[in-house]
């Protein structure tokens, strides 16, 4: 039978019958060899640990990581903070990560994909600015770890009047009125 | 059906082959390689005892020196094999140079309770910033820079250093 050539990379060509396992075969080793051409170039931390923040009212700010694929942060290696140094920042306890069994470290938390904490402030004026610190290390699966890093967010906080409410919530009636 | 089946497979096995190099390659910095190593040469840092050393100290040796830190696991796992590799070609001029990445206390600790068998300086985190300048793009560890007889940087690595390719590469040059 007169088969048509099919240069390697290149997608397989709509399947006849009689290419239909070559093309699976081709596909699936496709499928497979990828993940590790995608890791050419490792990224740098503030890539792999993207770090956000927004205030989601004028006492709270929600920090989020947001972890790239083949890369983990330690739980306990996450820190916080707020500047000015007179605003004081209250961390609640990190939510559980995966527990990885590390042979020189012991049990270990990462976590993966991504992380979201809300933190609450206080002294801080409500329509203020304030900078949030974010210390964190992590790995990448390829066999590298990255020293501690700070980034920085700047937050603008809400101004008191617009804050607590929700906007599923019905206003909220005084007594008085 | 035969033949495309046939070239399917070869047309696989050449890319688990091409993403099999990539992956394992894939850290080395090739456009270093054969560099000037007199910057890195030039350094002089304390080791856990406070004492300056300069890395120009092993002429006509040479050099691996090895970026690392005791919190880095993948550091950790490649170290024994450095300190085979010390021992087994020391005699021959190979010189393993360590730079922590790390306080002095925890690389002093270290130190002993691993046995090291080569001395490692104090870097601090700055020293990540160093091997930046070296090749380390994304200021990761282990970072590793093979340096020839004659001062010339051969070989700049990112991530583990595995043994065979240590050792293809230092017996070319011992």
């Amino acid at each position: 039978m007169d088969c048509p050539h099919t240069l390697p990379g290149l997608p397989p060509r709509p399947p006849r019958i009689s290419g239909h396992r070559a093309s699976l075969v081709l596909a699936l080793v496709l499928a497979a060899a990828l993940p590790a051409l995608a890791q050419i170039s490792p990224l740098p931390p503030e890539k792999a640990f993207r770090f956000s923040a927004r205030a989601l009212n004028p006492q709270t700010i929600e920090a989020r990581f947001q972890i790239a694929d083949g890369y983990y942060l330690y739980r306990d290696r996450i820190h916080f903070s707020v500047e000015p140094a007179a605003t004081r920042l209250t961390v609640p306890p990190l939510p559980d990560g995966k527990v990885k069994e590390d042979q020189f470290f012991g049990k270990v938390q990462t976590y993966r994909g991504g992380l979201i904490v809300n933190l609450s402030i206080k002294d801080a004026k409500a329509g203020d600015k304030v900078v949030l610190v974010a210390e964190s290390q992590g790995c990448a699966d390829v066999g590298i770890c990255y020293p501690p890093h700070v980034q920085r967010v700047s937050v603008a906080l809400p101004a008191a009047t617009s804050a607590p409410t929700r906007p599923d919530e019905p206003p909220r009636k005084s007594w008085f009125n | 059906m035969g033949r495309l089946l046939r070239g399917g497979l070869i047309a696989g096995a050449g890319v688990i082959a091409l993403a099999t190099g990539v992956y394992f390659g894939l850290l080395q910095t090739p456009d270093m390689e054969r560099r000037d190593g007199a910057t890195l040469l030039a350094l002089s840092l304390p080791n856990a005892a406070g004492v300056e050393q300069s890395l120009s100290q092993w002429p006509g040796k040479v050099l691996v020196v090895n970026f690392w830190a005791t919190w880095c696991a993948p550091c950790r796992e490649e170290m024994p094999e450095f300190m085979r590799a010390q021992n087994e070609y020391g005699s021959k001029g190979l010189q393993f140079v360590g730079i922590a990445v790390d306080q002095a206390d925890k690389v002093e600790q270290f130190s002993k309770e691993f046995g090291l068998n080569y001395p490692t300086l104090i870097g601090g985190y700055g020293a990540v910033e160093l091997s930046r300048t070296l090749g380390n793009k994304v200021a990761a560890l282990p970072f590793t820079i093979v340096v020839d007889r004659q001062g010339r940087i051969v070989h700049t690595q990112l991530g583990q250093l595995k043994p065979d390719k240590l050792r293809t590469i230092v017996e070319k040059l011992l």
